[in-house]
């Protein structure tokens, strides 16, 4: 028998993983964060200028924009869409005819690329063409400014996120809820549970790690949101519509403000951090009570 | 057993000499692209702002076929990206010096690509090409620091307002002269649910050229420098006027309902499919305005009873240019290829080339129009050579760092949208300029 404890060959076992996550996320995070320290437009020497990227941003008023609509995206979704996609996959576990069909239908959306997800919403809620306003045209209801306006815009891009993200979230959870232990829940169903006793106390509690992973995986998406923005509005009008990561798009390669964007870049990235673990902290500190 | 350790030796040396061979011939390969020999052609690239140039910017495809015709060992690789890509490859080519050997570029970028010593002075080339004379004298002195040129143009830059004749006599209304006019053409066309301009903010916010010469028409060019250098404000009360008229048009109905949503080529797919009276871009989009039939004609702006200076303002000036990477000196055979290739593109040959495809020439080249085939396009060139008319050195935005020109459109588009008041656009910009 091998004992593979000994220190040298832990580090053997977890050195290319550790170096292949140095060199593809921790050095990049860290080149980042150097790179937000500095006035720096893409070339030349980047001159250090302190925290003046972050202090310019607090400034900003596209900014805070940017990031309100960044946690009402967030909100909204994780709000609505855990639950939704949680009774999506229950009612697909059950055996109805045309289930599989059902679930691939659901899921479609999750592997239809970002870029043609906002191409295709454009067409369906634009205020002019649009599909939603040409039919509420037809019950002589007035035009809706679903996108490009400053109210709605990142209620709509929230609406579009769940509908691409609900097929992903359902699979998860539609796995988590395969794997529950059958004699767990016959035992639940002799000891006269109803179907919602069963579902509040007995599979909710037992897929709580199923929902953190959801949580943290729509956490990070929301996070990342650019492209549906990018087609939808284009971040307009004047960056009322956009989320952190287009406007960090927008500073570093449009205004070629690389210092800045960067600062906003790692804003995202402590923010988000911040997001999941706390979701962690206190999904663990409920098990625990 | 010897037998088999001695196949397995044999075997090692055949693949390490299939190795060192295969590597040889790719060295020698390496050797030889690029750089130009007496054993191939030389290979200059070009890097565009354009993901389809072939598509998107028949003119530049035409003068580089021609050029690779009349230059076979010289051949050029084309490429291109949307702007905001384009730039960011250039900003990270820079960076690791491996510049395209030509490439456009914004003017502010090129004066700091330039300054950080990455592209090579064209003024020797111009000089030993006898071009500098060809070029108005504006274009050389907006392409130059102290006396290096750092650029040269790639597309004349002729915008102002297109109108579609038809629509215009279909409502009883003439082409208008004063931003009154202007005015009472927005009201009425709105009254019919008619959009008087076309323009598309999404992806597209740098899309507001006519606005931009109308801050010609409020003293932009004699204030900017003083704006520069501190002395004075973009948020002036010449400027407020401005843009409190844009507001009055957004207020008239002179705007479609979705331009915050619609992208620049969905504007001009509006007003090619007859549903706007106007359009604002230039002289590029003369060839679709011309496939698509329209009976069109090309209005350089209204003219301002409140404006400062100067009314009768065309912009018909040189868009940002092409810069030359500085490491193409270094390679003899790259340099004299470049040097062709510049010598080609501002010949009378290219300049009609261009101007076959929908653009203006850059060069004091008198061009050939048909007008029963480019009806639109010699619209726009009689409206630029119009008598008493004047053009400005430069478009606003091509004189200020990409920040200030974001800004200088989020505050139009921001009126326009009605998500900005005048005041608060101009403090915007003026934000732009002093956070410089």
């Amino acid at each position: 028998m091998v004992w593979i404890s000994s220190r040298w060959k832990i580090v053997v076992m977890v050195g290319p993983a550790l170096i292949l996550f140095s060199v593809f996320v921790v050095y990049p995070v860290v080149y980042s964060m150097g790179f937000s320290l500095t006035k720096f437009q893409g070339f030349g020497t980047p001159e250090f200028i302190g925290f003046k990227n972050y202090l310019a941003l607090a400034d900003d008023p596209f900014f805070w924009q940017s990031l309100q609509n960044t946690i009402i995206i967030l909100v909204v979704s994780i709000v609505l869409l855990v639950p939704l996609s949680f009774g999506l996959a229950l009612l697909l576990r059950r055996k109805i005819p045309g289930g599989a069909g059902m679930r691939a239908l659901v899921f479609g959306p999750a592997i239809i690329a970002p870029i043609l997800i906002g191409l295709i919403w454009v067409f369906i809620l634009d205020p002019k063409i649009g599909l939603i306003n040409r039919l509420l045209a037809g019950i002589g209801i007035p035009p809706v400014q679903w996108i490009g306006g400053d109210i709605l815009t990142p209620y709509a891009v929230s609406a579009v996120f769940i509908w691409s993200s609900i097929g992903f979230a359902m699979t998860i959870f539609y796995a988590g809820l395969q794997v529950l232990p059958e004699d767990v829940m016959e035992a639940s169903s002799l000891d006269g549970a109803t179907g919602w006793q069963q579902l509040r106390y007995v599979t909710v509690p037992m897929m709580r790690e199923t929902f953190a992973i959801v949580a943290i995986l729509l956490i990070t998406n929301v996070f990342k949101i650019f492209e549906l923005v990018y087609m939808l509005t284009g971040g307009g009008p004047v960056h009322r519509s956009d989320t952190l990561v287009s406007y960090m798009y927008f500073v570093t390669f449009t205004n070629q403000q690389y210092g800045s964007g960067m600062a906003i870049a790692v804003i995202v990235t402590v923010l988000s951090a911040i997001v999941s673990i706390g979701y962690l902290v206190l999904s663990r500190e409920r098990k625990i009570a | 057993m010897q037998h088999s350790s001695s196949k397995s030796s044999l075997a090692r040396r055949i693949a390490v000499g299939l190795v060192t061979a295969s590597t040889i011939v790719a060295l020698a390969g390496c050797a030889t692209a690029g750089s130009g020999t007496a054993s191939g052609p030389t290979e200059i690239t070009l890097s565009m702002q354009n993901p389809d140039v072939k598509t998107a910017d028949p003119a530049t495809w035409a003068i580089v076929q021609a050029f690779e015709k009349a230059n076979p060992d010289i051949t050029v690789t084309v490429s291109g990206e949307a702007v905001a890509e384009h730039l960011q490859k250039l900003s990270i080519a820079a960076q690791s010096d491996t510049l395209p050997d030509i490439f456009w570029v914004y003017k502010s970028t090129a004066v700091d690509m330039q300054k950080a010593g990455k592209l090579l002075d064209l003024a020797p080339v111009l000089d030993e090409l006898g071009l500098t004379d060809k070029f108005p004298a504006s274009t050389v002195s907006n392409f130059s620091t102290d006396k290096v040129i750092f650029g040269v143009p790639y597309q004349g830059l002729l915008t102002g307002l297109w109108y579609n004749k038809k629509v215009l006599a279909d409502n009883g209304l003439d082409v208008p002269v004063t931003f009154d006019d202007l005015i009472n053409v927005a009201k009425t066309l709105s009254a019919k649910g008619i959009t008087t301009i076309s323009n598309g903010a999404n992806q597209s916010s740098f899309s507001v050229w006519s606005f931009l010469v109308d801050l010609d028409r409020f003293g932009y060019q004699d204030k900017i420098q003083g704006i520069l250098a501190g002395t004075e404000k973009y948020n002036n009360a010449d400027f407020l006027r401005l843009y409190q008229h844009i507001a009055e048009l957004r207020d008239a109905g002179a705007f479609a309902s979705n331009v915050s949503t619609q992208t620049y080529q969905q504007a001009v797919d509006q007003f090619t499919g007859g549903n706007a009276a106007m359009l604002d871009a230039g002289v590029w989009a003369s060839s679709a305005i011309q496939d698509a039939g329209i009976d069109a004609g090309f209005w350089a702006g209204p003219q301002f009873s409140d404006g400062v200076g100067d009314q009768k303002i065309v912009m018909n000036v040189a868009s940002a240019p092409f810069a030359v990477a500085a490491k193409v000196g270094d390679n003899a055979a790259k340099l004299a290829a470049v040097k062709k290739f510049i010598a080609f593109y501002y010949s009378d040959e290219a300049q009609q080339l261009l101007v076959d495809n929908g653009q203006p020439p850059v060069t004091t080249y008198a061009p050939q129009v048909d007008a029963t085939k480019q009806g639109a396009l010699k619209a726009a060139l009689d409206t630029a050579t119009a008598p008493g008319v004047t053009s400005p050195e430069t478009q606003p935005d091509l004189i200020v760092s990409t920040a200030v020109a974001s800004a200088m459109y989020d505050s139009i588009y921001g009126v326009i949208q009605a998500q900005l008041t005048p005041q608060a656009a101009l403090e915007l910009v003026q934000k732009a300029f002093d956070a410089q």
